[in-house]
């Protein structure tokens, strides 16, 4: 066998976005605190807000999933799911899409979530525990607290027959979701993906991140979602589209080797993605970083960058203002490069690279280039 | 460069930890034989539930199997993916030190996740007044985990990869792990699936009405339902060719695959995207619904899932479908390792010519008279293709097809 010949891969065109984040709904919104370096929502919400620990956070404010989706078969959906349903409906909207559209067969779902709803979870396990009789637990409830929950609902409302993934890599997840994306588009499993990553925010989540030590007090925590229609570029011919997705490669540099050897993997990933499509080290404009404040990692992220693109570009700095998303901050990462192009119109369609570096020792590059300018 | 098209995918080394055997000799011989491994749950306080059967891998000891991974580092899933792994390395007797160099990754499908150490964070958080959660148990507790414990275990540096759409899981990474070995992205895979036996999911089934008292009887007029099962499953994949140069022992080819979703329902099946999965699974193996010898079912045991899974059989394959049967009679519903015990029992089925059994049937549902389920012990046959389904939760439907390579 010989080693990979690194072919060049079938760009993704991302048609449209749907966010849900602390900046608010869409893309606009996001661009506008990005531009200013200002924060999204930055207090607590929901009625367990009292019990958080001292630490930032960004969360949704007034997020009631009614006002997206009329009051009807919602009373058991949890928040993660309303944040799916609400940004791929978004995202469909924006493709051109129309709610009353009939069953899509070739569009599937494609969703990064480590753990599905941690306070569906909560609950489900309060019932359990504290119950006189354990197995009553609420039916109706107990199959948000299965992980691929949230893309089933995600399919649900908005007709989406197509392949449906729910995807788990760690701080990776987002990544991996258009890594996956682009294969299996690439292989036609599918003429359109809605792919993206979602996270939820609560007290417990919020008590696990502050024991891990991970993340200093002053790091934000967030949650939200943002989701992106994608097709394959090639088959899809012309047509608007926002940007294409070159590529997304990743790595594993695992327990057993040294932590410097992931900023050496991150270089490697970077390399083989710029080399597969061709992309110069310095056509890269911007640089949207995925390990900002993790201790220990966001050094190495850009010691891995410099190595690979020989400088370091201007920088985005995503969960400064949308907080932490974990599962969801690829997608966050990718969703805050398109909406600080839209603020900042050019000349010429730019490109940026989109990292993430996980305490598991996965890493990952993707690759992203503006639409041409019609 | 001429493109050199797609190339063909095998399977070469095989793992499992179940309920009825460790390693894929043991586990299909114990199949084969028609060996029923649900017994009552030791894996947590069952007092207060009514139902208290499962399919656990009991006295499971992932020390003698893995070399790389510290069991106290890891939850009860990860170990079970890991050494599901690295009995499937074994297996396949591929060099270590390649498999470290090379691009090999792990996808590894899951219905719940690392779901013992949610258990026992839900337990600290429910029961403590200080919200205080062990800071161990919350890096465990990412269903990512699992494939990162694959990954460690071998010293891979590809794809870690877990895939979490739930009962169809391990299908779903079957199929996506062929796809990047079948283009060059990845050099070999390993995919599989991996879940533990926890109070939540034993408590949600019950509540669902979903679980069965004593034993799971797919197919049987007095099914009942399912019984909650753990463990893990892995297939190596390999480039044929590499295979053939290094005189591997092949098991099967992976033909293709299909996965649609049903969207509509999140816990009722439904017939006709079932259909439609299966259709689609042929047309990307290239086999009409005439070639396929055995069906290995999703067969949960119980009355709507058997009754939707047959009536979509029979749409695709007419009256007379070939021979069905599920081994989670046997086994219990192992959740995201479902169809990865199903596929490693496929390549057996191909490998060692039998047909796995359907055990504890006792009447045939009557609306399912004339099919062939391989009621008690396996037989012996010579199947050359095989299907295997995995329905899931969320409508997540998947189907691989399975060949022999002649």
């Amino acid at each position: 066998m010989t080693a990979l010949t690194a072919p060049r891969p079938r760009p993704l065109a991302i048609t449209a976005a749907g966010v849900v984040s602390a900046a608010g709904l869409g893309l606009r919104p996001l661009g506008e605190l990005l531009a200013e370096r200002l924060p999204g929502h930055a207090e607590p919400v929901g009625a367990d807000s009292a019990d958080y620990p001292p630490r930032a956070v960004r969360s949704v404010p007034g997020f009631k999933l009614a006002d997206h989706i009329g009051r009807k078969k919602i009373r058991n959906l949890d928040r993660l799911t309303g944040f799916g349903i609400v940004s791929t409906r978004q995202a469909l909207a924006a493709a051109g899409d129309m709610p009353d559209d009939g069953p899509d067969d070739r569009t599937g779902v494609v969703l990064a979530t480590n753990t599905g709803s941690i306070g569906s979870i909560a609950e489900v396990a309060q019932d359990a525990l504290l119950q006189d009789r354990p197995y009553l637990v609420n039916p109706s409830r107990f199959p948000n607290t299965v992980i691929n929950s949230a893309a089933g609902q995600i399919a649900i409302w908005n007709r989406l027959h197509g392949m449906n993934a729910t995807l788990a890599a760690g701080q990776l997840s987002s990544l991996y979701a258009f890594r996956h994306a682009l294969i299996a588009l690439g292989q036609d499993r599918a003429d359109r993906l809605v792919v993206g990553g979602g996270e939820e925010l609560s007290a417990v989540l919020a008590w696990g991140w502050h024991g891990t030590g991970a993340l200093p007090d002053h790091a934000p925590l967030g949650e939200g979602c943002a989701m992106f229609t994608v097709e394959d570029a090639e088959r899809r011919g012309g047509g608007s589209a926002l940007a294409q997705v070159l590529a997304c490669e990743t790595g594993f540099y695992g327990l057993r080797k040294r932590l410097q050897s992931r900023s050496q993997g991150l270089s490697n990933v970077i390399g083989r993605a710029l080399e597969r499509t061709g992309v110069r080290p310095d056509e890269i404009d911007l640089v949207a970083p995925g390990a900002t404040h993790h201790v220990g990692l966001e050094r190495i992220e850009e010691r891995g960058i410099r190595a690979a693109l020989g400088r370091m570009p201007e920088q985005l700095r995503v969960a400064d203002t949308v907080g932490e998303t974990y599962s969801a901050a690829g997608a966050m990462q990718v969703a805050g490069v398109l909406a600080i192009w839209d603020r900042r119109p050019a000349a010429r369609p730019r490109t940026a690279l989109v990292t993430a570096v996980g305490h598991d020792g996965n890493v990952g590059a993707l690759l992203i280039r503006e639409a041409e300018v019609a | 460069m001429a493109d050199p098209g797609p190339r063909r995918v095998v399977i070469t080394g095989l793992g499992a930890v179940s309920g009825v055997g460790v390693g894929a000799d043991a586990f299909a011989a114990a199949i084969r034989a028609g060996t029923v491994g649900t017994r009552p749950i030791t894996g947590f306080d069952v007092s207060g539930f009514p139902y208290r059967m499962a399919g656990e891998v009991h006295d499971f000891d992932p020390a003698p199997i893995l070399r790389n991974l510290d069991p106290a580092d890891w939850g009860r899933s990860g170990l079970l993916a890991a050494s599901a792994a690295r009995l499937a390395a074994q297996d396949s007797g591929i060099d270590a030190g390649l498999l470290e160099r090379r691009r090999v990754g792990a996808i590894m499908g899951t219905t719940s996740g690392e779901s013992t150490v949610a258990s026992r964070l839900a337990e600290q958080w429910v029961h403590s007044e200080l919200k205080r959660l062990d800071p161990r148990l919350v890096g465990q507790a990412p269903a990512a985990q699992i494939a990162s414990a694959v990954s460690n275990e071998l010293l891979l540096s590809g794809d870690s990869q877990t895939v979490a759409t739930a009962c169809s899981a391990s299908n779903y990474a079957l199929g996506y792990a062929y796809d990047l070995v079948r283009t060059g992205e990845a050099d070999l895979m390993f995919a599989g699936g991996a879940d533990a036996v926890n109070r939540f999911t034993h408590a949600g089934f019950f509540a669902l009405g979903a679980l069965a008292e004593d034993v799971c009887r797919p197919f049987d007029a007095d099914r009942a339902g399912i019984l909650t099962g753990e463990g893990g499953a892995a297939l190596l994949l390999e480039p044929l060719e590499h295979a053939r140069a290094r005189g591997a022992r092949i098991y099967a080819e992976v033909l293709g695959y299909g996965v649609n979703c049903d969207a509509r329902h999140m816990v009722h099946p439904d017939a006709a995207s079932i259909a439609a999965c299966m259709r689609a699974a042929h047309r990307s193996a290239a086999i009409d619904p005439a070639d396929v010898d055995y069906i290995c079912a999703h067969g949960t045991g119980t009355p709507t899932n058997d009754a939707t899974e047959i009536l979509a059989v029979r749409e695709v394959f007419g009256e007379a479908p070939p021979p069905i049967s599920s081994i989670k009679s046997m086994i219990g519903h192992t959740m995201g390792a479902a169809s990865g015990f199903g596929a490693v029992i496929c390549c057996k089925a191909i490998a060692d010519g039998f047909l796995p059994p359907t055990a504890n049937l006792q009447r045939l549902d009557p609306a399912f008279a004339g099919l062939d389920v391989v009621p008690g012990t396996g037989r012996a046959a010579r199947p050359d293709i095989v299907q295997n389904h995995g329905f899931a939760f969320g409508g997540n439907n998947v189907i691989t097809v399975f060949g022999r390579v002649s």
